[in-house]
């Protein structure tokens, strides 16, 4: 879709004030979008030509923009319009895309309902009724309700493959250091990717082609090179080697989704791939979660001590500067970026350090350990996303102590600790609403990810599915 | 770490971190704690003797030192574009010493 639509350079001013126009008039259903942006200004100084030319796209609000401001879902930032673009900001503007929103997301990107961005909960485009996921969650309805072929998001634990999931469409998170970070509002830093949202998988090559790159004010950045994904494309899975997260498969309860997961790996047999089981330690995967809430909670409360209504955000009145600073954060933060906080400060006091951060970090690695010695054997890990479609929107239920919680909800987080490329696509539907699929592949092989992907798009047929929103 | 985790105790360390929780925040971090400790538990669980911290995904050298030349200047302008109370290039807050 993006390639014709760069190819019709004539419609490019028609299309992308289409685009702007459905997603004002959808903003009042979804409330997707933190900011609309009318793209009459970008439209007379496109550059010619450009794998984007004349592309309506959104934004995650963790994106900073030259002068459009930037919340990253949070009150405390509610005013601050940044000075510079990030650098995929740069990259997709030299490409010919249209920025037309800056999308919602669960504020400061921690979180997986977009419940807690500070303009309201974003709604899902198959169910109103029900959540995006998060926290790249407005990015997410904004490409599945069809206002816009490609959105960005970003992924510390799964919060675009999550959303991808519950909405329907393709999310990329590809490996850690293939797309440059400058200018992204952080939550932590050594988990933190930047990644997308498409309709499908050809859509999610020519995107990975656009923004992917060395940047050297990125200091995590991969010096490797770019290859042409789409031309590499081939879904020919013969000689695939694809491995069933077990620990995964094991622990689905809903039955909808495991006969529709077996569906599909038969199909996959079917088309030459050899499918087997493979197992992790379960150890391993019951700690997972508490790893990753470690390491995600005291990097996030190391990277927002900058938020402090002092140089910029929103600054609250006080008597001194410490007052200043402590109105500024209290009513700045929603209650549970406080709470985490809390969490990540206490994991990193002196007496805690050894027995909690760094054992979570000595765990990570254990982890990844596990991983490698699976894509050592193996092309591809793969298991459904979630046990069910996107809850509903007041859906408190979860035991954040069973097998469903620990494990099956929360296993994409293998993708952040090891970097290694991770998307979801979609496997079916529920209840009128989709559920996905996601595979993880070795670092840097995003060619593989892709062909597996194209391979799942072409059995289900769900290619540019879109969301007729009520 | 003896120290009983009750509201009072999640108050003060949120103060530590430049914010205040109400009484029914600092309720819901003491509930959320007796979960937490649990999943806390199934780390200690794993045996990492001898296993060094994975602080990054990779390991490789990405980052070196660049040569001493000025990029990437923004103006003192931009610097202060984003705050609220400013004059002649600083910033302006309460007086320190009274």
């Amino acid at each position: 879709m993006i390639q014709e639509m760069a190819k019709d350079v004539v419609n490019a001013k028609e299309r992308c004030m289409d685009a702007y126009e459905k997603a004002v008039t959808l903003q009042e259903k979804l409330n997707d979008a933190i900011t609309l942006i009318d793209p009459s200004e970008q439209l007379e100084t496109l550059p010619e030509g450009g794998l984007f030319h004349g592309v309506p796209i959104a934004l995650k609000d963790n994106v900073n923009t030259k002068g459009i401001l930037t919340t990253a879902g949070s009150r405390i930032l509610s005013n601050y319009v940044p000075v510079y673009d990030a650098e995929i900001v740069t990259k997709l503007k030299k490409e010919g895309a249209v920025i037309i929103a800056k999308a919602s997301m669960d504020e400061l990107a921690m979180g997986g309902t977009n419940l807690t961005c500070f303009t309201g909960p974003s709604l899902n485009p198959w169910d109103t009724n029900r959540m995006t996921g998060g926290s790249s969650g407005g990015s997410a309805a904004m490409v599945a309700s069809g206002v816009v072929p490609m959105a960005i998001g970003s992924d510390t634990g799964d919060s675009i493959r999550k959303p991808a999931s519950f909405c329907g469409i393709v999310g990329v998170k590809p490996t850690y250091g293939r797309i440059s970070r400058y200018g992204i509002i952080p939550y932590a830093s050594s988990l933190d990717h930047v990644g997308y949202f498409t309709r499908s998988i050809e859509d999610a090559c020519i995107s990975l082609q656009a923004l992917a790159g060395r940047d050297d004010r990125d200091m995590t950045s991969s010096f490797k090179e770019v290859p042409d994904y789409l031309g590499l494309l081939n879904s020919d899975m013969n000689g695939k080697k694809i491995a069933i997260f077990g620990n995964v498969q094991d622990a689905l309860t809903n039955p909808e989704t495991k006969e529709m997961f077996a569906k599909l790996m038969h199909a996959l047999e079917e088309r030459g791939a050899k499918v087997d089981v493979f197992y992790f330690s379960e150890e391993l995967m019951k700690a997972m979660l508490p790893t990753y809430y470690l390491i995600a909670n005291c990097e996030a409360t190391s990277n927002h001590s900058n938020l402090d209504g002092i140089r910029f955000g929103v600054r609250e009145k006080g008597d001194s500067m410490e007052e200043i600073m402590i109105n500024s954060r209290t009513k700045g933060f929603g209650p549970l970026i406080r709470k985490r906080f809390v969490i990540g400060s206490y994991g990193l006091f002196e007496e805690n350090q050894d027995k909690l951060f760094r054992k979570a970090q000595k765990v990570r690695r254990l982890i990844v350990n596990e991983l490698n010695k699976c894509l050592g054997e193996y092309d591809c890990l793969i298991a459904p996303a979630s046990n069910d479609i996107a809850p509903l929107l007041n859906d408190t239920s979860r035991d954040q102590l069973s097998d469903g919680y620990l494990i099956v909800e929360n296993h994409m987080v293998i993708g952040n600790f090891s970097g290694y490329p991770s998307m979801t696509v979609p496997m079916g539907f529920e209840e009128g609403c989709p559920i996905g699929v996601n595979l993880t592949c070795k670092a840097f092989d995003e060619v593989t990810m892709f062909n597996i992907g194209k391979a799942i798009e072409e059995i289900t047929g769900y290619k540019d599915l879109t969301a007729e929103v009520k | 770490m003896s120290e009983e985790k009750n509201k009072e105790y999640f108050k003060r360390l949120a103060n530590q971190l430049m914010f205040d929780l109400n009484d029914e925040e600092a309720e819901d971090i003491v509930k959320e704690f007796e979960t937490l400790e649990k999943q806390l538990k199934l780390l200690d669980e794993v045996n990492t003797e001898g296993v060094e911290p994975m602080v990054y995904p990779f390991e490789d050298e990405t980052t070196f030192l660049r040569k001493d030349e000025v990029n990437h200047v923004i103006s003192q302008e931009d610097a202060l574009a984003n705050v609220k109370d400013k004059i002649e290039g600083h910033f302006i807050l309460p007086k320190v010493v009274k």
